[in-house]
């Protein structure tokens, strides 16, 4: 069973790549780096369970993950809440100070 | 062996510390800078002279003293100075001509801005024809060589604010240069040939002297032509000839250096110095000969139809050169550089004088001139005496160095006789015909205003006139004291009527014809000006020769170097452009990665990481 | 790899993965963001599903009370913060789509392929305690119990962070 989660794990990343590289709303572009760090999580249990020595570490791992993920949300969403009042868009493409 | 010629090495250092005080200075120091570089000149000038008075007085041995300049291997390359009786003369003349023209030039120059500059550059000239004439090989002969060259540049594009002064340097510098590579390319023969490559005047006196057979004829032959062609261009000889009028636009004082001390005496010194060589081949010998009396000849006829003062000087200068030429052809060394002596004194004086002439009336044409003798009284009794010895007229120094040149040609080549005694002729006749323009006659608008020059001219002019009076005296038909002096040989006394008398009459008819035209007015101004048969304009234009050397080579090469630069322009700079383009088209195409997108940058970050993997992973489907 | 037994998990992982990816092609495909929140949220949930296949219950858990619920709800109100019309317009970048579409699909195949190609061992007996909950916590306060304090520590600093940055500038 192990290499169909892969798989599913690989496709639920791939996906979660193009979103987060095509969307314009910065929000939708959060939303698809969680579907990625998902994409992840699925890969720590599987391997907790189906892996060459099974053990309890990937889902606590996979637990830390889910913590960070979580911070991460909130960072995120409070940075484009303090953009958005600055800019008064949150269009990923008219963010370009990286330019100059 | 005295102190004085064994410190002989110090003379060129005069001038040489003059320039670079003078350069140091800056142009604001107008009277300091006269004062150094006139001392520069008058100090190389005293410590030559007691060289030559010891030499006239002990006539001691050669004196050759050098070091070790490179050592290339087995090779050494030693560099040095040699006083001989004629480098000793060359010396003392050299820096005395020198040194009157600095006295005049305070005068002459009084009002130019940048007289500064103008001394400075004179101490080089200086310099480097006193190094030339002290060189002990041929090596630094040539460095001295083309510094002269350098310095003839700067002076006669003094006013490079005129475009004609611009154009006469480039032309000077150019022309020059084409004899310049005559004399390296002899220089590298020798080096090729002599034994253990030596290159300093004494080994080459013994190689060629001693008939050792060390070089063939043919080399010999070759060597002696490609020195006379250095000695062509730097002597202004047919048929580079054409800087040397040109050269008239540089400060007159400048045209007296260049014609009497430095310039083109360095042509004539050079053949003097390297005369074993040319002794060695017949074939050289006459060569120069030939193309030394058919420059006198060609010369003297285009000046006699110049207007312009300095012109007829020039072309004048050009003539007598080719006289010194013929002389060493003919074998006589004595003859050449006896009338480069003479020669160096009047005609210093007749450019001196003319420059005093075109100092008081504003102009160079001598048909706008006239009346001035009783005017400037001192200018026309020096320059009637740099006439008459110029047109050989005795007792004047002109007439005995022209007769030991004649002399020797009635007894060797019968044909250079005839050009040599034509051209007496024809010099005696323009030489009356400027002198009467200028200074006889109805005083015309020009020269109404016309004064005396101030006496820092006029002493000058003095002392010159005395010189080109006496210096004659050294050497006559009687007594051959100073060929015997110079070339170490036996006294030769060359007493030859025919030479004397001929030049006498020619000298005497010409000064008569001119007179009958120009004096009496047989033929009327009027008639001189309006009808111009085509020989004179053709005489007036120098013969074509510069419209012929234009036609000939400047505009091929024109042509040839504006297909060069189309070809510049369009081929090579079309790629250099199209390779600036292309870089700056990818350069552009990559700055618009450069959006500031991060999401462009995590593309192009994604699509990184999977080449590479890809790169990685597929090498395991590679063979 | 057809001839798999259609076991019970096999069945479940079906159904699960089925939702997942409906979830998250819609997620990419929907205009309206809220939308795109909620099929976010169905992914969230059939990945639960598949943990609990896992013999994960608690993670699974976890992963329902904080994405299915606070994350999908935080970033809810984040839409209702930023853009009270949300949509998602098109983007007019039609060459930087299609290239990234490319390397999604070629990192994938990419990885397909390395999955496909490895040969997993056979895993040990792992022997599921009784009570996964209890495990966990047991680990978390045993082995673990640094990271899991360092964890709390970036909670916090996140939490103080966020509304320091959200907070009104005017103040």
């Amino acid at each position: 069973m192990l290499p169909s989660y892969l798989t599913m794990a690989a496709i639920l990343f791939c996906i979660g790549l193009y979103g987060a590289l095509v969307k314009r709303n910065a929000v939708v572009v959060l939303l698809s780096l969680e579907l990625m760090l998902n994409a992840v999580n699925l890969n720590l249990i599987a391997f907790s369970k189906y892996g060459v020595v099974p053990s309890l570490t990937g889902q606590i791992f996979s637990l830390f993950t889910i913590t960070v993920a979580a911070a991460e949300a909130a960072i995120g969403v409070a940075i484009l809440i303090a953009l958005f009042r600055m800019r008064g868009t949150v269009n990923v493409d008219e963010f370009d100070k990286m330019r100059r | 062996m005295d102190k004085w010629t064994q410190t002989a090495w110090l003379i060129p250092l005069f001038p040489l510390t003059a320039f670079l005080i003078l350069t140091a200075l800056g142009r604001s120091y107008r009277r300091a800078g006269v004062i150094i570089g006139s001392l520069g000149s008058l100090g190389a000038f005293a410590y030559s002279l007691f060289i030559l008075v010891d030499r006239l007085a002990n006539s001691p041995l050669d004196y050759n003293k050098s070091f070790e300049w490179l050592a290339i291997g087995s090779y050494s390359l030693r560099i040095g100075f040699e006083i001989t009786n004629l480098t000793s003369l060359m010396l003392s003349v050299v820096a005395f001509i020198s040194f009157l023209v600095q006295l005049y030039s305070a005068g002459y120059m009084k009002n130019d801005e940048r007289i500064t500059v103008f001394y400075g550059y004179v101490s080089l000239f200086t310099f480097s024809m006193l190094g030339l004439v002290l060189s002990d090989n041929l090596l630094s002969l040539y460095i001295f060589w083309e510094l002269v060259g350098v310095c003839s540049f700067l002076l006669i594009g003094f006013w490079f604010t005129l475009p004609k002064a611009r154009a006469a340097a480039k032309k000077a510098f150019i022309v020059t240069r084409i004899g310049d590579v005559g004399l390296l390319l002899a220089i590298l023969l020798l080096f090729w040939y002599m034994p253990e490559h030596a290159l300093d005047f004494t080994t080459i006196q013994s190689v060629f002297d001693g008939q050792s057979g060390a070089i063939t004829n043919g080399i010999t032959t070759l060597i002696a032509l490609l020195i006379f062609v250095g000695a062509i261009g730097k002597s202004g000889q047919f048929p580079l000839h054409v800087w040397l009028p040109d050269a008239m636009e540089g400060p007159t004082p400048i045209s007296a250096l260049i014609h009497a001390a430095t310039m083109v005496a360095a042509g004539v010194f050079l053949i003097a110095r390297t005369f074993d060589i040319f002794q060695d081949s017949a074939a050289a010998m006459e060569t120069i000969a030939y193309v030394g009396g058919f420059t006198a000849i060609f010369a003297a006829t285009v000046a006699l139809a110049q207007n312009d003062l300095k012109r007829i000087l020039a072309y004048s200068t050009v003539s007598q050169l080719g006289y010194m030429m013929m002389a060493l052809g003919l074998g006589s060394l004595t003859g050449g550089i006896f009338h480069l002596i003479t020669h160096a004194f009047f005609k210093a004086l007749l450019f001196l004088g003319a420059g005093s002439v075109i100092h008081a009336v504003h102009t160079q044409n001598i048909n706008e001139m006239g009346g001035l003798s009783s005017k400037m009284r001192v200018t026309t009794w020096t320059f009637a005496i740099g006439a008459l010895a110029l047109s050989g007229i005795p007792p004047f120094s002109g007439f005995w160095s022209k007769d030991v040149i004649l002399a020797v040609a009635w007894d060797t080549n019968p044909l250079l006789f005839v050009i040599g005694l034509a051209t007496a002729f024809i010099t005696a006749l323009y030489m009356s015909r400027l002198f009467i323009l200028v200074f006889r006659g109805r005083p015309s608008a020009a020269s109404a205003g016309a004064n005396e020059s101030p006496a820092v001219m006029t002493l000058p002019l003095i002392v010159l006139a005395v010189f080109a009076a006496a210096s004659g005296f050294i050497e006559t038909p009687w007594n051959g004291w100073f060929g015997k002096w110079l070339t170490d040989g036996p006294e030769e006394v060359h007493a030859s009527g025919v030479a004397i008398v001929g030049s006498v009459a020619v000298g005497l008819l010409g000064l008569y014809i001119g007179w009958l035209v120009y004096g009496k007015k047989r033929l009327s101004l009027a008639a001189r000006q309006e009808k111009k048969p085509w020989f004179v304009n053709m005489l007036e234009r120098g013969w074509y020769i510069d419209e012929l050397y234009i036609a000939l080579f400047v505009k091929p090469l024109k042509l040839l170097s504006s297909m060069l630069l189309a070809f510049d322009t369009h081929v090579v700079g079309g790629v250099v452009r199209f390779a600036g383009a292309a870089v700056s088209t990818a350069g552009r195409t990559a700055a618009r990665l450069q959006n500031g997108q991060a999401q462009t940058y995590g593309l192009a970050a994604i699509i990184g990481f999977v080449i590479i993997v890809v790169a990685i992973v597929g090498r395991r489907f590679l063979p | 790899m057809f001839n798999i037994a259609f076991t019970g998990e096999f069945t479940a992982f079906f159904v699960f993965s089925a939702i997942m990816i409906c979830g998250a092609v819609l997620m990419i495909s929907l205009d309206k963001v809220v939308h795109m929140v909620i099929s976010m949220a169905a992914v969230f949930l059939g990945l639960a599903g598949m943990f609990v296949l896992l013999e994960a219950e608690f993670v699974a858990f976890v992963q329902v009370l904080i994405y299915a619920g606070a994350v999908s709800i935080l970033m809810i109100f984040g839409i209702m913060m930023t853009k009270h019309h949300a949509g998602e317009t098109e983007p007019a970048k039609p060459i930087h789509q299609s290239l990234a579409a490319i390397a999604a699909l070629s990192l994938f195949g990419v990885l397909f392929y390395a999955i496909r190609t490895t040969t997993f061992p056979e895993p040990a007996v792992f022997q599921q305690s009784e009570d996964n909950t209890m495990a966990i916590g047991e680990l978390l306060y045993t082995g673990y119990v640094i990271p899991f304090e360092l964890l709390s520590v970036l909670l916090t600093v996140a939490f103080i962070g966020a509304i320091v940055l959200a907070k009104k500038e005017a103040d």
